[in-house]
């Protein structure tokens, strides 16, 4: 978007106030440069020239404590799209100071390169069952990763990847082809999800293909990095044009709508923009899927209460509400109760929980609150950038309650007919 | 700026975290949900009484003007201060002290959002009254300030009608308590009144007593549509007139009618001259009765299509239209000026049609929806603020619709406020006696004109 654009974006905000409601930023905080009105207000000021972004380091801070949840924009009778206008100035940021070095070491240098993340899953393991831990923790060599390690899992031993080999069966005769879009995350540190996407998709006669592709590009995305986002979007599009699956099947909300993103990006690319539209076309979330082609119900029995937190690409990126729940109740024995705020963003937000601790803990704590008085032993949601977030809630608040994607209690329930 | 010396001691009085001055931050609160700009010196979160009776004070040691403030969705510039006042933010001086489901009252700190206190009041079976469609984020004391109305108005009346009680910090720093706070037996002279709607002028609200409502078990919703606004007005005033009281009563004009089709498609008659959105409650025996009454009014005034909602989902649908009336309208242009004027029901179909002329003649768009139970009327003006031609006649537009409500026997705001935003119309419809006494009223709590001065009295 030009300036220009942008303006004509930002004047539909007639500062009615009403984002209030919706933005975590503002329900934890009560200060009015942390809601989608106090932060279109600061963008239109420095685009009008009425302020400067490079001289004001309070609106680069505000711009960015912004979780791009998409809450103000679905609940804003005007419809401004301030996500959108975010990241268009997270954008200009990056391109005129580039990346700060921390994002860029995690971002371009690791979660750029497969065998990167997998390098670094395998150190990070070594790292946790050892006493290094507390050792470069005394060091307190880099303050930024140790507040990452805080809220790493437990890392699996092997990749979902690595285990394809055995996974993967043929199946006879099967109903479906799909291509299952394995993301960095479940793949590298939440493979428990990864397996049960794939073993719920076998047991529905699905054949699975799982290309070799990358990062999505999320993370880079939401830095502002559109150079390194535009590179891994065309290397993913090509690698999904080679097959041509009935869906393609993310477990990841963040994947998914990264995915279908990939179509705006390429405004300017008539070709790429074909193919990423072709490919948006098949791209659906395994809960959805599930419930499109009416999947098995010869199950067992989870004798649990059950609460479902809606991931914000998952609720407002995907727009994917009740097939997660549908597939919960469905399962004998699970009681599904509701929480307050359901569908309000845990504030994970991919790397933000590390970057902006203080904010990020007291919205996670409302969750995890809102969680408590449930009063269910699972929480279950559909991305494992929420699942990272949330387990270390659980763990702030002392909790054992364990966080699980509705395919992993799928899988489960299956496995307890089986029994 | 303030003096440095000022803010620390602010500092101290409400604690650092609680005190904001930097450039950037004060742009943030330099608005309202109005077109008025202020230029604050210093933002305070208070979260007592006596952290704001300190404020109040200070300022008045130093002779610095202060505002106060809710979630800031003030219609009429109330909320955003004169230069360098101190703004006292109410946003964090916010948790229900009490629900008292015998007595049916609510104690609440002046910051609680309206919504909170509809949920905290809902398990006992109860509500409060007062629905503002700013309602998610509007807090009881901007309500209060504001006497706030909503779309239940017509049946249960504005936010005066339900506080009980107050606790004040006036100008000079003292405190005192009103009504239902007062232990004293009647009589009093209730000052409760005085402060509601009074735009924060007088005093800051720092803890009101309210009146809860019990919830009726039965709602029905209906839409009628209506080929002539005069054919709408009569059923409007039919209605009222079998006894009828509804709890919702709106009129949307064809302008309203065709942007919105244009925008959500639900199949309105895009040449239909106004829309009835009517809803009543009661026990299933009143609405059954209600409902027959009203049926008979949308036949007896030649309705063209009626609809009664038979479960929650085709109400929600009904309601669609109500809904996308913002979204709708701004659409079309990226400025607007809403208005707020009152005339009495009979004259509600004329002032439709001359709002409507005056969209004519001017040639701007103006969507008009009226909470027509109470002859309270919103003409929203809708305009490019970059196009001259469009921009200029704003103002004289806005004249004359002000200037044909007095002439209808109307007032100039129904629930928005006077703000900064109508001052010059306050003349145009109080008498010089009557503002002279509101001003001595203003003089006698505020001689030195500290608290939110430059709004309200001209
Ligand atoms: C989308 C939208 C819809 C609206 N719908 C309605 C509606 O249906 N009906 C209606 O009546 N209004 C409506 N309004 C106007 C507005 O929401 C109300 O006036 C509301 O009461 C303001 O509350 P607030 O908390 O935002 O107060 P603010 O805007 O912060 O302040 C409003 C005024 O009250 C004063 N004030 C705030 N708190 C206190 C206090 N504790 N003590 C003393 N003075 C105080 C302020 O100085 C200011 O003058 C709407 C506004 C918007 C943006
Ligand atoms: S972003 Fe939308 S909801 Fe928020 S103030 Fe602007 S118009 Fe209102
Ligand atoms: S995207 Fe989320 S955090 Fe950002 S302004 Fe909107 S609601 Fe607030």
């Amino acid at each position: 978007m030009n300036k220009n654009v942008i303006l004509e974006v930002l004047m539909k905000c007639n500062r009615c106030g009403l984002c209030q409601e919706v933005c975590p930023t503002y329900r934890v905080s009560g200060n009015e440069f942390a809601v989608a009105r106090g932060r279109n207000r600061l963008i239109r000021m420095a685009i009008e020239g009425q302020l400067e972004f490079d001289k004001e380091p309070e609106i680069e801070q505000f711009i960015n404590e912004c979780l791009l949840c998409k809450a103000c924009e679905t609940n804003c009778p005007s419809g401004v799209p301030t996500p959108e206008l975010i990241s268009q100035v997270r954008e200009y940021y990056t391109s005129t100071k580039g990346l700060p070095i921390a994002k860029k070491i995690m971002y371009r240098g690791v979660f750029s390169h497969n065998k990167r993340i997998d390098l670094v899953r395998r150190l990070a393991k070594v790292y946790q069952k050892t006493g290094i831990k507390t050792l470069v923790r005394m060091t307190g060599v880099n303050n930024i990763f140790n507040k990452a390690d805080d809220m790493l899992p437990d890392l699996p031993k092997n990749s979902v990847r690595g285990q394809l080999p055995m996974l993967l069966k043929n199946i006879h005769q099967p109903k479906y082809k799909v291509a299952y879009f394995l993301g960095c995350s479940v793949n590298n540190f939440f493979s428990s999800i990864g397996v049960a996407t794939i073993k719920v998709l076998q047991k529905n006669s699905c054949q699975i293909i799982v290309p070799d592709v990358n990062c999505c590009g999320a993370p880079h995305n939401s830095a502002g990095d559109q150079r390194e986002f535009k590179r891994l979007a065309i290397k993913n599009l090509k690698e999904l044009a080679k097959l041509d699956p009935d869906a393609i099947i993310v477990d990841c909300s963040t994947c998914g709508s990264i995915l279908k993103e990939y179509v705006g990006l390429f405004e300017n690319e008539p070709e790429y923009q074909k193919l990423a539209k072709q490919i948006a076309e098949k791209v659906k979330d395994i809960s959805s899927f599930l419930i499109e082609i009416g999947f098995k119900k010869e199950m067992g029995e989870i004798k649990a209460r059950v609460t479902y937190h809606d991931p914000c690409h998952g609720v407002r990126f995907l727009n994917v509400q009740e097939a997660p729940r549908e597939i919960l109740k469905s399962i004998p024995g699970i009681e599904l109760i509701e929480m307050n705020e359901a569908d309000m963003c845990c504030g994970g937000a991919g790397s933000y929980s590390i970057f902006y601790p203080k904010l990020s803990r007291q919205i996670l704590s409302r969750k995890i609150n809102n969680f408590k008085k449930t009063g269910a032993s699972i929480l279950a949601t559909s991305c494992p950038a929420c699942t990272m977030q949330l387990s270390f809630g659980m763990k702030l608040h002392e909790l054992t309650s364990p966080v699980k994607h509705p395919v992993e209690l799928l899988a489960e329930a299956y496995d307890n007919k089986a029994k | 700026m303030l003096k440095n010396e000022i803010i620390n001691k602010l500092r101290k009085i409400v604690g650092s975290e609680n005190v904001l001055n930097s450039k950037i931050t004060m742009t943030t609160y330099a608005y309202d949900s109005s077109p008025f700009l202020g230029k604050p010196g210093a933002v305070v979160f208070p979260t007592t009484t006596e952290m704001i009776v300190e404020i109040i004070k200070l300022a008045n040691k130093y002779n610095i003007p202060v505002t106060p403030r809710g979630a800031g969705t003030c219609l009429c510039g109330g909320a955003v201060g004169v230069e360098d006042a101190i703004i006292i933010s109410l946003a964090k001086f916010n948790r229900i002290l009490e629900i008292n489901a015998v007595n049916r009252t609510a104690l609440v700190e002046p910051g609680v959002v309206n919504k909170e206190l509809q949920l905290a009041a809902e398990p006992y079976g109860l509500m409060y009254a007062p629905d503002p469609a700013s309602q998610n984020v509007s807090t009881i004391g901007g309500n209060i300030a504001e006497n706030a109305g909503g779309i239940r108005g017509v049946k249960y009346g504005c936010t005066k009608e339900h506080v009980l009680g107050l606790e004040v910090v006036l100008p000079s720093g003292e405190v005192i308590t009103t009504g239902g706070l007062n232990s004293q037996v009647d009589p009093e002279i209730d000052l409760t009144y005085i402060f509601c709607g009074a735009e924060g002028t007088l005093g800051l609200v720092t803890k009101a007593l309210l009146s809860l409502t019990p919830i009726n078990s039965d709602t029905k919703t209906m839409t009628a549509v209506f080929a002539t606004l005069e054919d709408a007005g009569a059923c409007v005033s039919e209605i009222i007139a079998k006894g009828v009281i509804p709890t919702t009563m709106e009129i949307l004009d064809n302008t309203v009618i065709k942007a919105v089709e244009d925008y959500a498609k639900l199949g309105l008659p895009k040449d239909a001259a106004a829309l009835i959105l009517l809803e009543v409650d009661g026990f299933p025996a009143e609405t059954k009765a209600m409902v027959e009454n009203i049926i008979q009014a949308f036949k007896n005034n030649n309705s063209i299509n009626y609809k009664i909602a038979k479960d929650e989902k085709e109400r929600q649908d009904l309601w669609k239209a109500r809904r996308a009336v913002n979204g709708a309208l701004g659409k079309l242009k990226p400025s607007n000026v809403v208005h707020d004027i009152v005339v009495p029901r009979d004259r509600l179909a004329v002032m439709l049609k001359k709002v409507a002329k005056i969209a004519e003649k001017y040639d701007i768009i103006i969507g008009q929806v009226a909470h027509a139970g109470d002859g309270n009327l919103h003409p929203t003006l809708y305009y490019d603020h970059r196009i001259p031609k469009e921009a200029d006649v704003i103002e004289e537009a806005c004249d004359e619709i002000i200037k044909e409500t007095i002439n209808e026997g109307g007032t100039i705001s129904g629930e928005h406020g006077i703000g900064l935003e109508k001052l010059k119309y306050m003349p145009l419809a109080f008498s010089q006696p009557s503002l002279d006494y509101m001003k001595k009223i203003k003089e006698s709590f505020d001689p030195e004109n500290r608290t939110n001065p430059g709004i309200l009295l001209p």
